[in-house]
């Protein structure tokens, strides 16, 4: 009978899947219960293959990593590519290499201190660093920058005075010192490209001045990536003045997608 | 005497308040095949369904083949099938595949009463088909198919007339007076009695929740009451004088002939047979001519309707 | 006992014979594929773009951290991503790749987001009409003037649908590995997975937390979808049983089902919310440490209020099905 047939297989079928599922239940319950017999974590003893980063001209890719804030992590980016995609676009053209992120761990809001920090004692951050062969990295503009724009957001712009503005820049200057070192302990082999700072506020008449503090800035970081010759900079001050308008973004602070192109080909230059 | 096979007694149901079977008692005896009837909305329906289990009674008691439906419900109903309103049946399984559902709810049903069953109904060309393409008549048939799975000493039918045509009516009567020939007791309820008056030896009859009246053919006639038919040439002073006699009573009055001078009038009246030949002579004596005298026996369906349209009225 | 056999035998033939499974079948046979092409492109996108999955998950890190610089994200959902950033740290750290694309692997997603909403409405696609259905239907007549007991024939058709929630997790978890083991391979039954995060206010407790085989992992997620569904689908049958309409009792459940994810997706600060049962019915999360719809929201406490729930409705089913009246 072919209902009789039907009925011995769903009621078989059935009970094997009943008697799994309360089994998997049991497991579930035994798990919670007993979570003493836990072994230990990391099942699988496999040694770390990371592979060892080779110089960039020789490399058979370019294993590219992107660090710092949010300038790196391209905001105000309307198309959201940032300066890294353009540049890792313009790097496989140029090259003819593949190109493979490593990552773009680029944090807004982050400062000097705390990339240090992260270099200092995140692993897996460590690790990253040592699989790069090309490192890019934007870092200073929320230390020196931070007070502007919250006034800025707060329209109190005319409050802001150039001394304030740039006020701890020296000892955020020996942060960035202490980054570049750490860079190169851990790899001493990637090449390094820092994205300098340029002035958003060139357009105002009483901040104007701030670019002599930026300069300032840019000078100290270049001193600090001189020491290591793998390491460059792509200025970027020129790219803005006067085009304010045309290359930053609403928020009046981040380049638009323009101004992360003209950022992307400098960096690309640099190289 | 014979055994009882239903016994229902003092049966009563309320619903949000309202009485819809006020003290409702009948029996049916082996053999028999009882009628139930009444208009639509008379309790009919809700009775039925306290003898199945399907509702419970506030009071009162059912016992089937001795035990009760309420306390006993495994015990009784294995003594009866049942089709209550529609013989509904699951219509996206074959008719066999129904009657298998419902085999496998009994004891001691096995495939070969599955075809008994079948051949008794005269279902077996279309067994295997789904029910959702029986016709109303298939489906009745195959519902009680399903009621006589279970060999029931006892089987109840509610409204099994319904929605059928005359021809499915009358095969359906040969069938139940065959069933009853076999010894099975049925219960056969309608709100028409001309459908079932042929087939029932007994009737109750049930109006307004209340069982109005119960008994054979005969019973129940009779007490209904004897009428006599009249007919004058003067219908004004016919009556006038007819109704003299205080033991005569008029039920009803229809003028016909030439209304120009006094219309002549038929008068129906209740009255016991023996008072006609002194009725008569006294007319006579006071000049009424009388056309015609006619002793009328009502039937049973003139007795139900006047039964059950005047106690709406009431 | 063996006629209740016989009775549990009807009633999975009617729920056979109406093709509900059959329906279910097509639809995941429909869906899994679909899910399964999203999963397989996002897959190739990732290898695209990263080295391996330690950036990969390091870059979800890092994604992650920017969305928490934000002061638009509201401070709950917040805590949430923080322990998500926790976790993936936590698998970094230990080396384990927390979504290595296998055939088991994509059955462990999908039975962790299909086990509050899509599993409960297959469920209920079986299961919604099972009393009411004969109702509409007129059956129920037929059915209960019969010699057995009512509880008996509840209880046939609860343990008739408990028979249907275990095929349908299992066509499911087995259609799921099928389909998407043909892109992404059969394997990684042995990959390991981490369980045991728990969690403190914003913050996970590893102590407890250990590496179990996938198989192991995807066995446990089953059975707790086994549970949620067998609540759901009892929560079904009470509802099938109070409402006469087979439309009105899938209405009802269904609500209350997308209400609860509605609820939990809302990170509600209505902490008494976690007493209702479809704020609960996520079990897997637990597992792999996710953090619960609202705070204080543990496994032991979930399934305590979905038992309590069930327990109660099936209380209700036996009492109303029992004494009811069947009038229409």
């Amino acid at each position: 009978m072919n209902s009789r047939l039907a009925w011995y297989l769903i009621a078989v079928c059935s009970v094997i899947a009943t008697v799994l599922w309360l089994t998997g239940l049991g497991i579930t319950a035994m798990d919670i219960l007993v979570p003493a017999s836990a072994s230990e974590a990391g099942g699988t003893e496999e040694t770390r293959t990371a592979p060892v980063a080779t110089p960039l001209e020789q490399a058979e890719e370019i294993r590219l990593l992107a660090l710092g804030d949010s300038l790196t992590k391209g905001t105000g980016d309307e198309t959201g590519q940032g300066y890294v995609h353009r540049l890792a676009e313009g790097l496989k053209s140029r090259y003819g290499k593949p190109v493979s992120m490593l990552g773009n761990l680029a944090v807004n809001g982050m400062t000097a201190t705390e990339l240090s920090e992260r270099l200092e004692q995140d692993e897996i951050v460590q690790n990253t660093v040592r699989q790069a062969n090309l490192i890019v990295f934007s870092i200073g503009g929320n230390d020196l920058f931070l007070s502007a724009r919250a006034k800025w957001n707060g329209r109190q712009l005319k409050a802001v005075s150039v001394d304030e503005l740039t006020g701890d820049l020296e000892e955020a200057a020996g942060r960035f010192r202490s980054i570049t070192s750490r860079l190169h302990a851990l790899n001493p082999n990637a090449t390094v490209v820092y994205m300098g700072l340029y002035n958003p506020f060139f357009d105002i008449d009483e901040l104007r001045d701030a670019s002599l503090k930026i300069q300032l800035w840019n000078k100290q970081a270049y001193g600090a990536l001189h020491e290591f010759p793998l390491m460059r900079m792509a200025p970027t001050f020129d790219l803005f003045e006067d085009r304010i308008i045309e290359r930053l973004s609403s928020d009046h602070f981040h380049p638009n997608g323009d101004g992360y192109e003209k950022i992307a080909s400098r960096m690309l230059d640099a190289l | 005497m014979q055994e009882t096979v239903l016994s229902v007694q003092n049966l009563s149901k309320k619903i949000n308040g309202k009485t819809i079977v006020d003290d409702v008692s009948f029996e049916l005896r082996a053999g028999e095949i009882l009628g139930f009837l009444g208009p639509n909305g008379a309790g009919k329906t809700t009775t039925i369904r306290m003898l199945v289990d399907l509702i419970k009674p506030t009071s009162g008691t059912v016992t089937i083949c001795g035990k009760p439906v309420q306390r006993e419900p495994e015990q009784a109903l294995r003594h009866v099938g049942s089709i209550v309103e529609n013989p509904e049946m699951y219509g996206y399984m074959t008719g066999w595949q129904n009657l298998e559902h419902f085999a496998r709810m009994q004891d001691g049903i096995d495939e070969a009463r599955i075809r008994e069953v079948t051949s008794i109904v005269k279902l077996q060309d279309r067994i295997h088909d789904k029910v959702k393409t029986y016709s109303l008549g298939m489906r009745q048939r195959l519902g009680i198919a399903q009621a006589l799975l279970g060999r029931p000493k006892l089987l109840i039918l509610d409204e099994p007339t319904n929605g059928l045509d005359p021809k499915g009516i009358k095969e359906l009567r040969t069938f139940i007076r065959q069933l009853a020939q076999e010894g099975l007791c049925l219960l056969v309820s309608s709100h028409l009695l001309s459908e079932v008056q042929l087939l029932c030896d007994r009737f109750v009859i049930i109006h307004g929740g209340k069982v109005a009246a119960a008994g054979t053919v005969e019973q129940l006639i009779r007490s209904a009451g004897n009428q006599v038919l009249w007919q004058f040439e003067h219908g004004e002073d016919g009556i006038r004088e007819l109704l003299k006699d205080s033991r005569i009573q008029l039920i009803e009055r229809i003028d016909y002939g030439d209304a120009a001078a006094q219309p002549a009038a038929k008068a129906v009246t209740a009255m016991s047979e023996e008072l006609i030949p002194e009725t008569v002579a006294r007319l006579a004596a006071g000049g009424v001519r009388i056309h015609g005298v006619c002793k009328a026996e009502p039937t049973l369906e003139e007795m139900f309707l006047t039964m059950t349209e005047s106690e709406t009225i009431a | 006992m063996l006629r209740l056999a016989a009775l549990i035998q009807n009633e999975a033939m009617k729920l056979w014979l109406k093709k509900r499974f059959l329906v279910i079948v097509l639809i995941l046979l429909i869906l899994i594929p679909v899910f399964t092409y999203a999963q397989h492109k996002m897959v190739k996108n990732n290898r695209e773009h990263f080295a391996d999955w330690r950036n990969q998950t390091l870059q979800q890190i890092a994604d992650i951290e920017n969305t928490l610089s934000s002061d638009r994200i509201p401070e709950e959902w917040k805590k949430g991503r923080r322990i998500a950033v926790q976790q993936l740290r936590y698998y970094l750290e230990h080396d384990i790749n927390p979504s290595e694309p296998s055939g088991v692997q994509f059955t462990r997603e999908f039975l962790g987001n299909a086990i509050t909403l899509f599993i409960p409405m297959l469920v209920l696609a079986i299961g919604s009409d099972i009393v009411s259905g004969e109702r509409t239907a007129g059956t129920i007549k037929m059915l209960l003037t019969r010699p057995v007991r009512r509880w008996k024939i509840l209880l046939a058709k609860l343990l008739a649908l408990t028979l249907y929630v275990s095929l349908t997790i299992a066509v499911t978890v087995i259609l799921c590995y099928l389909i998407s083991g043909f892109v992404f391979g059969y394997g990684g039954f042995g990959a390991p997975v981490l369980t045991g995060f728990r969690l403190q206010g914003g913050t996970v407790d590893a102590q407890a937390v250990h590496a179990i085989p996938q198989w192991r992992f995807l066995l446990m997620q089953a059975g707790l979808c086994w549970f949620a569904s067998m609540i759901v689908a009892i929560l079904g049958l009470m509802v099938s049983v109070l409402v006469r309409s087979t439309a009105a009792s899938m209405v009802t459940m269904m609500a209350a089902i997308i209400a609860g994810s509605i609820l939990s997706s809302m990170s509600s600060t209505w902490t008494s919310a976690k007493y209702l049962f479809s704020v609960n019915l996520k079990l897997t999360g637990y597992l792999d440490g996710s953090p619960p719809p609202i705070e204080g929201m543990t496994l032991p406490f979930s399934v305590a209020v979905l038992s309590v729930w069930g327990a109660a409705s099936l209380a209700v089913s036996f009492r109303v099905f029992t004494k009811g009246d069947i009038l229409n």
